[in-house]
């Protein structure tokens, strides 16, 4: 374990942070120690788990979908099979979840939401943002997404219809932007870097 | 739909669609690093199966609307690891209460 605890502090965290570990920290320290004691835990699984936790970030989304707007089969395959599809990229879904892709297009736009908790397809976008865990969020994204998507600056033509995916704890999705216009001669590099983890969640759409 | 019949209909964590008019809080901030350990626990009890996905969103929902409104996402994961892991029986709390004065001393935390 990191026997370091002497946290930066950042001035746009939303909650204090003391330098000496707080009740919950402590809680957290005190079972993993018990559990690597009783043997029911590796001394490095946390760690290595950690190390599995960081190496995945929205850069891994982008790629699937820089890639399912120059390949049509591979498209289809990937809202197919989001598992399989991934997997061919090398993506392993570590939580063994399953995986859904769901398309924007010119009438249909998508979001994604966990109702009921924080499921997010970590795999392919890492850890999700606070906001995606809020009540706030999770409360009205499903009762009224225009006015939600509006809070991100996202206005929602009228007549394209927006659909909701809830996420569950054993599947979870990830929005396919519309590519947008003026790419036409991009490399799928550079396609990769126009895609943000808003828009696969689908609080934003893209702009050259 | 009647006061109780509403509670019996939706579970405390089920928030989809109830009365919420407050703005989103729009921010990003990187974890602290206890809470991606948390994270890294949770997960790795999952692959033990000692403590799976469904079992910790359970014990969360368990914390009850009072209490949870009150704890962060992060305190909120370690009370439902803490609480699955005694119903178990694979930690007692004479062992959790011993070690996190053990811990506090550690760091020099004063109870």
């Amino acid at each position: 374990m990191s026997k370091k605890h002497h946290h930066p502090h950042d001035a746009h965290a939303a909650i204090t942070h003391d330098e000496k570990p707080g009740f919950y920290e402590i809680l957290e320290i005190s079972i993993r120690e018990l559990l690597v004691e009783k043997g029911l835990l590796g001394p490095a699984e946390i760690r290595e788990q950690i190390e599995v936790l960081d190496s995945r970030s929205p850069a891994l989304g982008s790629m699937l979908v820089a890639r399912a707007w120059l390949d049509p089969a591979f498209k289809q395959r990937l809202l197919d099979n989001g598992v399989a599809a991934a997997k061919e990229m090398g993506i392993d879904m570590y939580d063994d979840t399953d995986f859904s892709v769901v398309e924007n297009t010119e009438t249909v736009h998508h979001v994604i939401v966990c109702t009921l908790c924080s499921c997010y397809p970590r795999p392919v976008l890492g850890l999700p943002p606070d906001w995606y865990k809020s009540k706030e969020y999770r409360s009205r994204t499903v009762k009224e997404p225009r006015a939600v998507l509006e809070e991100f600056g996202t206005i929602i033509p009228a007549h394209v219809d927006i659909v909701v995916k809830d996420s569950t704890a054993n599947l979870r999705y990830m929005v396919l932007p519309l590519r947008p216009a003026g790419t036409e001669n991009y490399t799928e590099s550079q396609l990769a870097a126009l895609v943000t983890r808003d828009a696969m969640i689908g609080v934003k759409v893209l702009r050259a | 739909m009647s006061d109780t019949e509403y509670f019996i209909k939706h579970l405390p964590n089920d928030l989809g669609g109830t009365t919420c008019n407050d703005k989103i809080t729009i921010t990003e901030r990187a974890l602290y690093p206890w809470e991606k350990r948390c994270h890294a626990l949770l997960d790795v009890l999952d692959y033990h199966k000692i403590v799976n996905t469904e079992e910790k969103r359970r014990a969360t929902e368990n914390i009850g609307p009072d209490l949870a409104g009150k704890l962060s996402y992060y305190e909120k994961w370690i009370i439902a690891a803490s609480n699955c892991l005694l119903q178990k029986g694979i930690l007692h709390p004479d062992e959790i209460a011993r070690k996190t004065k053990e811990v506090g001393e550690r760091y020099q935390v004063v109870a």
